[in-house]
């Protein structure tokens, strides 16, 4: 079971601020009597994503600074472990933790701000734009890998910010990502991560952006991991003229089950909510990607648009491209599309009319299926890498003819 | 000398809406050999794309009846990449795009595919003959870093074919239309190309609407195509001769009872 007292007891052992132990057992308080969230047509409450019984852990940091990146303190600008800035920032973070996610949504945020063990804060002052994408690695810790990024984008800063995520050193058993992005008014983020975590772990993420007025953010999020996953992809679009690109790719192979809801959600009047999803699936792979694109009433004269497509690349394989629609406001443009199918042939005819064989065709035909999310990542290196991830994925889990 | 030889073609296609089948060639033959370029031409819907893309192996097109030759071996069975590694070539009436693949990488892909694995060919090779090419074509290097046709326009979509027949250096280039859609400036450097290609090592089989292209690419054999049928060979004097009558002129001549597209 899980109990208070080996929470405050390892709370204390990392002497962390108060008010960070009080979310913890806030949370903790919560996590009995809420319940999984849901995900249409997907079930994974059997999955090892809560441990059962009291475990040891303690708050580290999950990345490492390059010296350069520590020289961008000289411009006003926080980039540290979240447990160093819960001290020396105490109000700035105090107040933005846990303010995009809240920690009674569901068992999974309560279980997470109780357990939280790893994570980075950034903060980008008034006005700074930043040219060069801050670049971030970031490894598990401990065997329940506990993540949160908190990124606060003040008005009219700009900043590109790149993760990769990866367990080639060490292995947790099961991670949960989150990410609050907070885009004040006339802020710019763009937010790219190749998440490619190991068969051997679990994953739920939740990563959420709340923009503000005139507020612009990007997601590119490639889900290259090789491990069951579940998770959220969702923008808030509070303030009015507010701005969303949703971008998402997944490759599935194996026996790997992956559920993602990628949500745009306009509020603000004028705001603008894209969603692009790309799925390309293997083997007995598993995938749903649900895109929900909701107007809330008073958002007039907002746009919403999604596209979500899948390759089917087996027949074992199960993928579902879901376009939802929810509109409460009449002044609006909302538009669709979604589509499950094989490769395209006129491209594939093509490639080999040129003499380039079958396997290799197809997978430069499905490199530009997913071009959206590749060409969003702002670093030659990582891109390569993505691509030779996904060379990788799509040699071992092609048909052989 | 290589050579490629048509014999007795009858193709069908599965119409998508109808689900029925059409056909198209009801009996096409030729024969080409390095160091000859033959133009065929034909009135619109005669089934001109239908013979190249057929030629080259598109899986949409079905022989019926009839063989396809390349150095006295059937290809007919063959699929489309193999048929391009033994030196086949089809510049598309509508080439696709491809969006995530660069121009360059895409090129250095097709010719690594004719090479033996552990041989493909060296960056300063490739390089040094991209440079040349792209020069010969009045193509701007920016184009290399491109995604493969994505938002040419149709002549650059034009030229880019011909700049992968240069860096492929097939043994028989099919062109189908490479003309349509180009000014005359344009015309003349896409038959810069094709003509720097001519020579013992080279055949083409060029598809033409237009007399126009023939002056500027001069064929050795004019072979006129008429619902699915070769119905009259000639030299370029017959290409002159069609552009004056037309080709109702010519299958009244000849006596055919053909209902040509473009009549009204
Ligand atoms: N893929 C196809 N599916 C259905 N019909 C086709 C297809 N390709 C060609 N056709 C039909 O075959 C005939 C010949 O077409 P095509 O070979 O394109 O002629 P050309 O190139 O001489 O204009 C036309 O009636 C055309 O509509
Ligand atoms: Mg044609």
């Amino acid at each position: 079971m899980l109990t208070k007292e080996n929470l405050l007891n390892f709370s204390h052992k990392n002497n962390e601020s108060s008010w960070l132990t009080d979310l913890r057992i806030k949370s903790f308080e919560r996590l009995e009597e809420l319940d999984y969230p849901k995900m249409q047509r997907f079930s994974y409450q059997d999955w090892p994503l809560i441990k059962k019984e009291d475990f040891s852990w303690s708050n580290q940091a999950d990345f490492s600074l390059k010296e350069e990146q520590k020289l961008l303190e000289k411009k006003g600008i926080i980039l540290t472990d979240i447990f160093t800035a819960s001290k020396k920032y105490p109000e700035l973070v105090q107040s933005t933790l846990g303010s995009v996610i809240k920690h009674n949504e569901d068992k999974l945020t309560a279980y997470h701000y109780a357990y939280l063990n790893s994570g980075l804060f950034l903060y980008i002052p008034k006005d700074i734009i930043l040219t060069e994408p801050i670049t971030i690695s970031l490894s598990p810790t401990q065997d329940t890998y506990i993540s949160h990024l908190l990124i606060v984008a003040d008005n009219n800063s700009k900043v590109k910010f790149l993760e990769e995520i990866q367990d080639k050193e060490k292995k947790a058993s099961s991670a949960s990502l989150m990410v609050e992005l907070i885009a004040r008014p006339g802020s710019h983020i763009e937010f790219s991560s190749l998440d490619e975590l190991s068969q051997d772990t679990t994953l739920y993420f939740n990563r959420r952006a709340k923009i503000e007025k005139d507020a612009h953010v990007e997601w590119a999020i490639a889900f290259m991991n090789d491990c069951n996953t579940l998770g959220d992809l969702d923008s808030e679009l509070v303030g009015e003229g507010s701005f969303a690109d949703s971008k998402a790719i997944a490759v599935t192979t194996a026996n790997q089950k992956v559920g993602i809801n990628n949500r745009v959600t306009n509020r603000g009047p004028h705001s603008t909510g894209l969603i692009n999803q790309r799925g390309v699936l293997l083997e007995n792979s598993r995938l749903i990607f649900n895109g929900i694109g909701q107007i809330v009433h008073g958002a007039h004269g907002s746009k919403a648009d999604q596209q979500n497509r899948v390759l089917m690349m087996s027949d074992e394989a199960h993928g579902d491209a879901n376009p939802l629609l929810l509109i409460d406001e009449n002044d609006v443009i909302a538009a669709h599309a979604a589509s499950v199918g094989p490769v395209d042939k006129v491209q594939m005819n093509y490639l080999m009319s040129r003499g380039i064989p079958y396997d290799q065709a197809q997978r430069l035909v499905i490199r530009g299926f997913l071009g959206a999310v590749l060409d969003a990542i702002p670093n030659k290196d990582v891109r390569r890498k993505m691509i030779d991830i996904l060379e990788r994925k799509l040699i071992d889990g092609q048909i052989k003819h | 000398m290589a050579t490629l030889e048509i014999k007795d073609l009858h193709v069908e296609v599965e119409d998508k809406d109808k689900k029925s089948k059409k056909k198209i060639l009801k009996g096409v033959n030729l024969s080409l050999k390095t160091g000859e370029i033959h133009a065929i031409m034909g009135p619109n819907g005669t089934g001109k794309s239908t013979l190249s893309e057929t030629i080259m192996g598109n899986p949409r097109y079905h022989v019926t009846q009839g063989d396809i030759l390349l150095n006295n071996e059937s290809i007919v069975e063959m699929p489309v990449d193999e048929r391009a590694r033994k030196g086949l070539f089809l510049a598309m009436q509508y080439p696709a795009e491809v969006p995530g693949v660069t121009n360059a990488e895409f090129l250095r892909a097709a010719i690594n595919a004719c090479r033996p694995k552990d041989d493909p060919i060296s960056v300063m090779t490739f390089l040094n003959e991209l440079d040349k090419n792209l020069d010969l074509l009045d193509m701007n290097e920016a184009m290399t870093e491109r995604y493969l046709n994505e938002g040419f326009s149709g002549g650059e979509k034009k030229r880019n074919e011909i700049l992968q027949m240069l860096m492929i250096k097939p043994s028989f280039g099919i062109l189908d239309e490479i003309d349509s859609g180009l000014d005359i400036d344009a015309l003349r450097v896409v038959s810069r190309g094709v003509n720097a290609m001519r020579g013992d090592k080279f055949g083409a089989l060029m598809i033409t609407h237009y007399q126009r292209l023939l002056d500027y690419i001069v064929p050795d054999v004019v072979h006129v195509m008429m619902d699915g049928r070769v119905v009259k060979d000639g030299g370029p004097d017959l290409a002159k001769k069609l552009e004056q009558e037309g080709y109702a002129g010519l299958r009244d001549e000849l006596g055919l009872d053909i209902k040509l597209v473009d009549e009204n």
